[in-house]
């Protein structure tokens, strides 16, 4: 019944961004493992083609908390050149580090109610973790187009007006087995009817 | 040589039953220690292989808990380099120099072989040794995320222990490895319980029986030694390499100690066949022993001496010797009745005739030099009177009644039964001062004695005869035919009477056997004759014909009276032949006289006797053609004793053809009137004692003529006989006696003189009537 009256919204919608911005479609994108089972937490970044610069924002924080000894959320997307809080939620203190290539850094241990910041020039993907708490895991996936996001419960992504033409949707998951975890496909965005769904091989 | 072989088998056989039991008993336990051997060999075998087996097993395991300790140990202190921060900021940072550094220093920490790393992206940073396997075979199963493992490089397999690096995603593996050369599985090996060695090859590099082996199976290598292989699989951190863990266990080694156990095994089954062999023996020797003595026992038996065993126990041998004893008991006591029947008499229990001789011969060789020995023959009188009147029952009740009484009464006596009437009394020991004849009559007295027979009182007594040794003779056999002289002599004296032994009697003896063969020659060659004595009628006054009367002349000896040799040939039955031949020739000659002159013939009592006196009689008279009534048959009461009924039956039948018949010597004997009345005689003959005492004063006479009165009455004839007088003739003649005999007229003449008789008669026929 929400589904239903979600889906009218986004229908009431789509004139209204037509309207606003003529060459843009609604994309969803999909993805499963090879069994077909939704992949949850997987980013989705469109690369369209005629994309405008200017600077991307997105609409959920750019932060990256420690709570319960977790880094919450899990999978954090964010625009190139953002900065982003690791706030520490937990009694106990925690580290961030990070020897991935976008961004290598290390912030020494920091207590409760501590927030530290770092910026993320690059592009890519950063594993985040923790020099006391082997177990903690988190990753910032930091996206040059503002056509990204991860996907949803139902692996589904859903991104508004995204322009028509060619494009390349890249699918990155920590766990895909892949170079890079990630996975790329060229699709063309046009008209209507631009549901994607793509298949990807989980360690 | 074949021949010696043959010969000498029989002797293999067992030659005593003590030696085949034991050896039986031997084979026998051998047999089944035999079996029990090679079950406990083949269980001991299979035991140890099991045993083996357990052990190959048991170490596999211990090796593979060891391979899995030591690369957990790897793994550990690869561990501890993979988490470093430092080190892995080195792997994340692609800094190789410091991580092969770092890979040196683990390597001589962890004592390792090798030290590597192998990256997520394929890469390999090893700690300079090159000793590591391709990357492309080992990323697989570490990707797969395995952890330890046997790898192989190098020619050689070595174990591995691969650590995670985690910065914090997973950027490549910290691999370890020790290498697992010779040395180091032996030394593996040696952990184990059991020696055995201990190798890591490749499934490929195995043997096919080996490779073709279950996982965990113990296997024993065909054709070689007695190996016994355990193959395992261990785990790999390579692609393409099958490790497997070989145990090898020297099977001959696994039972090498359980070979003491068959020794003594061994052992304990030849001591116990020394046992039972020595056991065997004498289980045996129990058995045979009694055996043996039985053996000994039964031909001691065999030889007549006391063969009793001694009984021991209650079992079977004992029961043995028990009736083994009885039956010695039994046959003694069979025996003892088998000889007492054969030398005792069975109607009167007293010793028989062989058992007499024998005591005689015991008392005569015993006989002290001064002592006597008396042997008496003893025949009842008139036994067969009994016999015949009262019945064999009373007869043996006699013969019983006898005994016993003789038992009671002549206690110092020995008594036997001859058989028959006869017994024999032997008393010894009797000293020379004993009066013998009042020994004599004390043993008369025994059975002169009335004996009851079932209601009938019978007059019994004996005659004896009587020998007395040393005297009559020194040997059993001299005395006992002295004896049977004496008792023949007794018996011809007369009942109840008992006669001694004198030499004259053996000289008696002896004349009547020369006498007896004597009258044998003389039937066979005809040597008697027939005199005739005139029978005179004194009624008619004539001549009524002769009696005949036998006459033997002997060769050497001269005439023999008949009163000598007819009591011989009476005994002896000679008389049948005799009397036979006296009939007919009686009968021949008397058929040539005239025809009113009869003839007189005696016929003794034992011609009636014998069967068949009638049909002589009748063939006498057809083959001489006699007339029947000329021939007169003398006969004495004797005749009468013996089967009345048959006597008479033939004195009818001869009657009726017409022979007379006269009883002779009447008045002396039993002089019974009721022959007279049981038989129709036709003349009674006076006996010559009444005839000669005519003469003399006294009543004679009237005995005479009582006698003819009688006769008359009866009407039968009379004659006197041995009428030698005139006076007697006189008398005789008025007494009324019809018929005289005897030398007044003639004295027995030969046949011939008859004939002259007969011619002078011719010549003077008054002559004689007159005179």
């Amino acid at each position: 019944m929400i589904r239903t009256i979600s889906l009218l919204c986004l229908l009431v919608a789509i004139p209204l961004t037509a309207a606003w911005a003529a060459a843009s479609v609604p994309v969803r994108v999909q993805v499963v493992d090879a069994k077909g089972v939704p992949v949850r937490d997987a980013v989705v970044e469109i690369d369209a083609a005629g994309s405008e610069g200017g600077r991307i924002t997105f609409p959920w924080r750019m932060a990256m908390a420690q709570r319960n000894e977790e880094f919450v959320p899990g999978t954090l997307v964010v625009a190139r050149g953002s900065t982003v809080a690791f706030p520490n939620l937990d009694k106990v203190r925690h580290s961030v580090y990070s020897f991935s290539k976008p961004a290598r850094f290390e912030i020494d241990l920091f207590g409760r109610d501590q927030t530290r910041t770092q910026k993320f020039p690059i592009a890519g993907a950063v594993a985040l973790g923790c020099n006391i708490h082997d177990d903690m895991r988190g990753y910032i996936r930091v996206v040059d187009t503002p056509y990204a996001g991860k996907t949803d419960n139902n692996g589904m992504l859903s991104l508004d007006a995204v322009p028509n033409g060619s494009a390349t949707i890249t699918v990155w998951h920590p766990r895909l087995r892949a170079p890079g975890n990630e996975m790329r496909r060229t699709v063309t965005i046009s008209g209507n009817s631009n549901r994607h769904r793509l298949a990807v091989n989980l360690r | 040589m074949k021949d010696i072989l043959l010969d000498r088998l029989p002797s293999l056989r067992f030659g005593t039953l003590r030696l085949r039991i034991a050896v039986l008993f031997t084979i026998l336990f051998a047999l089944v220690m035999s079996v029990v051997l090679v079950l406990v060999s083949q269980s001991i075998e299979r035991f140890g292989e099991r045993a083996a087996s357990g052990d190959l097993g048991a170490n596999a395991k211990v090796v593979d808990e060891i391979l899995d300790l030591r690369a957990q140990q790897m793994r550990t202190s690869a561990e501890v380099l993979s988490r470093d921060f430092g080190f892995r900021e080195a792997v994340a940072t692609g800094d190789s120099a410091t991580i092969a550094s770092a890979l040196r220093s683990l390597r001589a920490r962890a004592k390792s072989g090798s030290a590597f790393v192998v990256g997520l992206d394929g890469s390999m940073v090893d700690d300079g040794s090159g000793r590591h396997p391709p990357v492309d075979s080992i990323w697989g199963p570490l990707d797969d995320g395995n952890q330890k493992g046997l790898m192989r490089f190098g020619g050689e397999f070595a174990l591995a222990a691969a650590s995670p690096i985690e910065v914090p995603d997973l950027v490549g593996w910290l691999v370890v490895t020790q290498p697992l050369g010779a040395r180091e599985m032996d030394r593996l090996a040696k952990l184990g319980a059991v020696d055995m060695q201990a190798r890591v090859a490749a499934q490929s590099d195995l043997p096919d029986w080996a490779a073709a082996s279950a996982d965990g199976e113990v296997v024993e290598a065909p054709g070689q030694d007695d190996g016994l292989y355990h193959v395992s699989r261990l785990p790999a951190l390579q692609d393409g390499i099958e490790p497997r863990l070989v145990l090898q266990h020297s099977l001959t080694e696994a039972l090498a100690q359980y070979s003491s156990l068959r020794y003594l095994l061994a052992a304990v089954i030849a001591a116990g066949l020394a046992l039972v062999i020595a056991l065997g023996f004498r289980i045996a020797g129990t058995i045979t022993r009694p055996l043996n003595r039985l053996d000994i026992a039964v031909r001691k038996f065999a030889r007549g001496e006391d063969a009793t065993l001694a009984v021991e126990g209650e079992d079977e041998i004992g029961r043995l010797a028990t009736n083994f004893n009885g039956m010695v008991q039994a046959i003694a006591e069979r025996e003892r009745e088998i000889i007492h029947v054969g030398l005792h008499d069975g109607l009167t229990g007293l010793p028989n005739r062989k058992l007499f001789v024998q005591q005689l011969d015991e008392a005569l060789s015993l006989r002290q030099d001064e002592d006597r020995i008396l042997v008496a023959y003893v025949d009842l009188d008139d036994f067969k009177v009994v016999n015949d009147t009262l019945g064999h029952p009373a007869g043996d009740a006699l013969l019983r009644e006898t005994a016993s009484h003789l038992r009671k009464h002549l206690p110092q006596a020995k008594v036997a039964r001859f058989g028959g009437d006869e017994f024999a009394v032997l008393i010894k020991g009797i000293d020379p001062g004993r009066n013998l004849t009042a020994l004599a009559d004390e043993i008369q007295a025994c059975f002169a004695r009335p004996v009851d027979l079932g209601g009938h009182q019978a007059d019994s007594s004996a005659s004896i005869g009587i020998a007395v040794a040393p005297g009559d003779g020194e040997d059993g056999i001299t005395l006992m035919k002295h004896a049977d002289l004496a008792l023949y002599r007794a018996k011809r004296d007369g009942k109840a009477n008992h006669h001694f032994f004198e030499p004259s009697l053996d000289e008696q003896a002896r004349r009547r056997r020369e006498m007896e063969l004597d009258l044998r020659l003389a039937i066979r060659d005809g040597g008697f004759e027939l005199y005739f004595q005139p029978l005179y009628d004194l009624r008619a006054d004539r001549l009524q014909g002769f009696e005949a009367l036998i006459r033997w002349p002997h060769p050497t000896k001269g005439m023999i009276s008949p009163g000598e040799f007819i009591p011989l040939a009476e005994e002896t039955g000679l008389i049948l032949p005799i009397g036979e031949w006296v009939l007919r020739e009686a009968c021949r000659i008397a058929r040539a006289w005239p025809d009113n002159l009869s003839v007189a013939v005696n016929i003794s009592p034992k011609q009636f006797l014998a069967p068949g006196l009638a049909t002589t009689i009748m063939q006498a008279l057809s083959t001489t053609g006699l007339s029947p009534e000329r021939l007169e048959l003398e006969i004495t009461e004797s005749v009468f004793i013996a089967n009345v009924e048959k006597t008479l039956g033939t004195l009818h039948s001869l009657r009726d053809v017409g022979v007379r018949i006269a009883l002779d010597d009447f008045g002396t004997g039993y002089s019974s009137l009721s022959y007279l009345r049981s038989f129709p005689f036709d003349k009674v003959k006076i006996d010559r004692s009444f005839v000669q005492d005519l003469a003399q004063e006294g009543n004679a006479h009237a005995v005479i003529r009582a006698i003819t009165t009688l006769a008359e009455a009866l009407g039968m004839d009379t004659l006197a006989e041995g009428v030698e007088l005139p006076e007697q003739m006189e008398i005789l003649r008025r007494e009324g006696c019809q018929y005289i005999q005897g030398f007044l007229l003639s004295e027995p003449i030969p046949s011939a003189g008859v004939d002259e008789l007969f011619d002078q008669m011719a010549a003077q026929p008054k002559q004689r009537a007159t005179g």
